[in-house]
């Protein structure tokens, strides 16, 4: 059961009444949090979890400390105010401390709902052995995870700010593997609405891509022009560029230049590529606030491929006049209507297409590269048909290099996906067909 | 002889005990008080899950301290103490599991969040496709505590802000460095299981890490260079500050940082490597921690983590490295952050060869997971990350033996013709199945006709896990060994971290593929 912004409310004023430091930002989460795993086609682990956390970060004379506590009886909270007082005591005068924030204006945000929050134990049961047995029908090994996240956050200040927020989340991904080990398909959706969670379809897709990625052909390494669908889109992008903009005033950012200067106001980009932080997207409908109590905007970080601006803390954009940033959310879109992927494919004359991709590690931060592989899923695709399925690739690529001018062919409609790896975080991002991708050795994983 | 910190009893009122949260200081010989009260609020549980009709239940109850101070140069960021506390409930109901967590510590919440897992393994047991057994495990009623020597708790937090704006000072006096990012995050676990069989198990650890990183930037090239520490996490206390020799490699790491900005990018091509045990560490966690993990090999983590190339029916037969290469896991070895009395199974901790003279022979295994392949005990590999989270397989501390003679660092390189000598572990990938991995690291040396050269940049080497422990001839000998590790191994769904060690001692291997990660951007 989540806290209620009356019960959130309360103790925040208790945690900031017994505050007597100069400033203070208090916050308190609670959570109610599901899962089902399943994995060779039974169940594995199952469970609930409850709980509660109070954080208190308080200045005293510019020195900041921070504490926080899991239980929010009376004493309990006291301590974690008294605690965070005496590391402040304790602490150096923190240079880049600034007031914390009187009363924000915040728009509500509309990711929580309450269908979500009353999925029922054995309905989600009879669905993942519903999906369990489409496997089996299909001679298929699935394994999955399906889970529903409830959270809510409250932040309050000392000068006078509130915000309560509620999010709800529903997933499930599943990797279907033919019994054989050859073949292998990942499928995975989120929403925070129940209704919006098609777990017919990620069971469905899954199983087909592992039926059709069975009997894979070895192709060299080497440069070559890919189809990118939405999951690999969402996990190349999430985290695979910072747009922080300390780091690129400090120089040490693929957004950089040398001199001290940043690329802000160059072209980085294909002219078709929006890069958009939008918070209120009803698709994603993430929280309005930061934990600081920043608000919300929708920025546009990206326009038409030219880096219009970065995203700056609080202390930042005081330091470069700018306004500070709200929670992020990302969005890449193009201007127009953007194509599918099997559009993509039937006037592609050569490619590769790939569903996912796993184990990203940035390799040089200059240029955003990063290595990785290819999972579940590539094909060959020739004279607009997809050919036949192929083994999976290593490869280092620049995010940089990828979206530049030149590189990019076609760009899709923008789906809600999260990182098969980042967790529940959705993005909304489209299919990408690219000229050039660099995959460097050959996999034996299946 | 240590402090304990431990739970008072803060009422007793119409049958509701409730632990109170915040911590009282007080002396060991009051420490029976935690384990009546702990002890009393496990029976209730196990008792509902027991009328409830779970064939098994346990239960743990655990606290989590961390405190954990970050700085840049001369400044302090953030200093913050956390404690997180709780229980888990686990049940096994017609061989399906069940669990359920609270952060609410009292008799009433037990029973009802015991109803709940049990109600969650009711309901999925109805479509369980098969069911779950567990190999038999000795009943234990002990109290274990990790190897340290000071409790970091116990230390001053201003010491420990002028030990990190020394570290800070000392690399900023550097002419060429930018920026200094430094931390140390301390961690105390008090773990407390019951289960159903009898076993009652406490245990108290500590483990910390302490870390830099030197960034050099060119501001007239437009380039930047990073030099992390290479000292890396450990179970042990404050007197790892006071003993290893941070002052003298934040200076090296500095100088480093900026002489990576003129190295020589490396040309790509086969080399002969020597490695050092701060980036090996990192290649055998992932090419043979992760490969050897049973639940992978089982395509339990197919969704996730992923399989294993290592399949049930290669244990005893499959060459794994060369006739030099023996790695053993390891849950006894002090210092080590997978280091335990026992596990969340309640099995004591064991060590085991996984690889024995490059043969892989044997499996990580829990009480789930060994029966599956016939075995009739578990190597008590189980662990949670938090009362909150359903314990299930995780890695024991898998370390390299050092070699029979104890050949030095320079004794390997004598033996390269032209190779490279790698440093500190950097970037790291490898496949789902462990075959292809691809590493870099922190600093990097030429190697010609058996010297040590100039600095090399922008060097990954890319392998086969096979290939790789294949190519290796040369150990290093016991004093060449170090013990690195990760305080965050992640693993499951839902994802949890674990904390593991690697030791291991420098070692050779021959014409392995060297890739330049250097993008231009023009």
């Amino acid at each position: 059961m989540l806290l209620t912004e009356a019960a959130s409310r309360a103790i925040t004023q208790t945690l900031l009444g017994n505050v007597t430091a100069d400033d203070a930002v208090v916050t308190v989460r609670s959570e109610d949090y599901s899962h089902l795993r399943f994995a060779a086609n039974t169940f594995l682990t199952s469970g609930r979890r409850e709980g509660v956390t109070a954080r208190v970060t308080v200045w005293i004379g510019k020195r900041r400390g921070s504490a926080s506590t899991t239980d929010l009886s009376g004493p309990s909270l006291k301590q974690a105010v008294e605690d965070a007082q005496t590391f402040a005591k304790l602490a150096p005068v923190d240079i880049e401390y600034l007031p914390s924030l009187a009363q924000q204006t915040y728009t509500p945000s509309r990711g929580y709902v309450d269908a979500t929050a009353r999925i029922d134990l054995p309905a989600r049961a009879r669905q993942i052995s519903d999906a369990i047995a489409q496997s089996e029908k299909a001679n298929i090994i699935g394994a999955g995870f399906h889970q529903v996240s409830l959270e809510s956050r409250a932040t309050a200040s000392a000068h006078g700010n509130f915000d309560y927020e509620r999010g709800s989340l529903i997933s499930l991904g599943m990797t279907a593997r033919t019994p054989d080990g050859s073949g292998s398909g990942y499928f995975a959706r989120n929403h925070f609405d129940v209704e919006r969670l098609d777990t017919a379809r990620i069971a469905r897709e899954a199983i087909r891509r592992a039926s059709d990625s069975h009997g894979a052909r070895m192709l060299p390494a080497g440069a070559y022009p890919v189809i990118l669908e939405p999951q690999a889109v969402a996990d190349l992008l999430d985290g695979g560029m910072s747009f922080d903009a300390r780091n690129a005033d400090e120089g040490r950012s693929a957004f950089s230049l040398p001199g001290g200067q940043t690329r802000v106001g160059t072209r980085i980009f294909d002219s078709r590529i929006n890069i958009i932080s939008d918070p209120f997207r009803p698709e994603l409908s993430k929280f309005a606030a930061t934990e600081e109590g920043v608000p919300a905007q929708m920025t546009y970080l990206v326009r038409n491929g030219m880096l219009e601006t970065l995203r700056y803390t609080r202390y930042w954009a005081q330091q470069k006049n700018k306004q500070p940033s709200g929670p992020f959310a990302f969005i890449l879109e193009p201007p127009d209507a953007g194509s599918g992927v099997d559009e993509m494919i039937k006037t592609a004359t050569r490619a590769l297409l790939v569903s996912r991709f796993f184990y990203i590690r940035t390799i040089d931060p200059r240029s955003a590269s990063v290595t990785g592989l290819t999972r579940d899923g590539v094909w060959y695709v020739e004279d607009g048909e997809i050919k036949y399925p192929v083994r999976n690739f290593r490869f280092n690529q620049s995010i940089y290099l990828m979206l530049a001018p030149g590189n990019v062919d076609l760009i899709g409609v923008p789906e809600r996906v999260a990182s098969s790896e980042g967790g529940t975080d959705p993005l909304l991002v489209p299919a990408l067909r690219l000229n050039a991708f660099n995959f460097t050795s050959q996999s034996d994983a299946v | 002889m240590i402090r304990r910190e431990f739970l008072t009893v803060a009422s007793t009122a119409l049958g509701t005990v409730t632990l109170a949260p915040w911590i009282l200081e007080r002396e060991a010989a009051a420490a029976a008080e935690i384990d009546a009260a702990k002890s009393a609020l496990a029976d209730g549980a196990l008792a509902t899950a027991k009328r409830l009709g779970a064939s098994y239940a346990d239960i743990r109850i655990n606290r989590y301290r961390s405190e954990s101070i970050t700085t840049r140069e001369q400044q302090v960021q953030n200093v913050a103490r956390s404690q997180d506390f709780g229980f888990g409930v686990r049940v096994l109901v017609k061989g399906t599991w069940g669990f359920a967590a609270s952060s609410i510590v009292t008799v009433d919440e037990i029973r009802r969040v015991t109803q709940t897992a049990v109600d969650i393994a009711r309901a999925n047991s109805a479509f369980q496709r098969k069911r779950v057994t567990l190999a038999p495990v000795d009943r234990a009623v002990a109290g274990w505590k990790s190897a340290f020597e000071k409790d970091p708790f116990d230390v001053p937090l201003d010491d420990k802000i002028q030990f990190l704006l020394a570290l800070n000072g000392t690399a900023m006096k550097t002419t060429g460095v930018s920026f200094v990012n430094s931390s140390m995050v301390w961690v105390n676990e008090q773990r407390f299981l019951a289960t159903s069989e009898g076993s009652r198990i406490e245990q108290y650890l500590i483990r910390g890490q302490p870390q830099f990183n030197v960034t050099a930037v060119s501001r007239e090239t437009g380039d930047f260079q990073t030099r992390r520490s290479l000292g890396g996490p450990q179970a042990r206390g404050y007197e790892y500050i006071e003993t290893y020799p941070w002052q003298a490699e934040a200076q090296q790491a500095a100088d480093e940082a900026v002489a990576k900005l003129k190295a020589t990018s490396v040309e790509p091509g086969r080399y002969d490597l020597v490695i050092h045990p701060t980036n090996l560490w990192l290649t055998i966690h992932e090419s043979c921690g992760h490969s050897t993990e049973l639940d992978r090999a089982l395509w339990w983590e197919a969704d996730y983590a992923g399989t294993s190339f290592l399949t049930p029916d290669k244990a005893g037969t499959l060459r794994f490295g060369s006739p030099l290469v023996n790695i053993v896991a390891d849950r006894v070895q002090p210092a080590a952050l997978a280091t335990v009395g026992y596990d969340d199974d309640g099995v004591a901790a064991q060590r085991w060869y996984l690889v024995k003279d490059g043969i892989f022979v044997d499996w990580q295994t829990t009480r789930d997971l060994a029966p599956l392949i016939g075995r009739k005990k578990s190597y008590g590999c189980l662990n949670a990350d938090s009362w909150g989270s359903v314990p299930f397989a995780r890695m024991p501390n898998v370390s390299l033996e050092p070699g029979a003679q104890d050949a030095s660092l320079d004794d390997l390189v004598a033996g390269v013709e032209k190779g490279i000598l790698i440093y500190g572990d950097g970037s790291w990938s490898i496949d789902q199945q462990r075959y292809n991995f691809q590493f870099g690291g922190q600093t990097f040396w030429e190697i010609s006709k058996g010297k040590i050269g100039g600095m090399m940049r922008d060097v990954a080497y890319q392998s086969r896990s096979t290939d790789f422990w294949g190519a290796c001839d040369g150990l290093g000998g016991r004093s060449t060994y170090q013990l690195n590790g990760s305080f965050v191994d992640g693993k499951g769904e839902p994802g949890q971290v674990g904390v593991v060690s690697h030791g291991c001692p420098a070692a050779r291997f021959r014409q392995i593929n060297v890739l330049n990660t250097s993008v231009s951007m023009t």
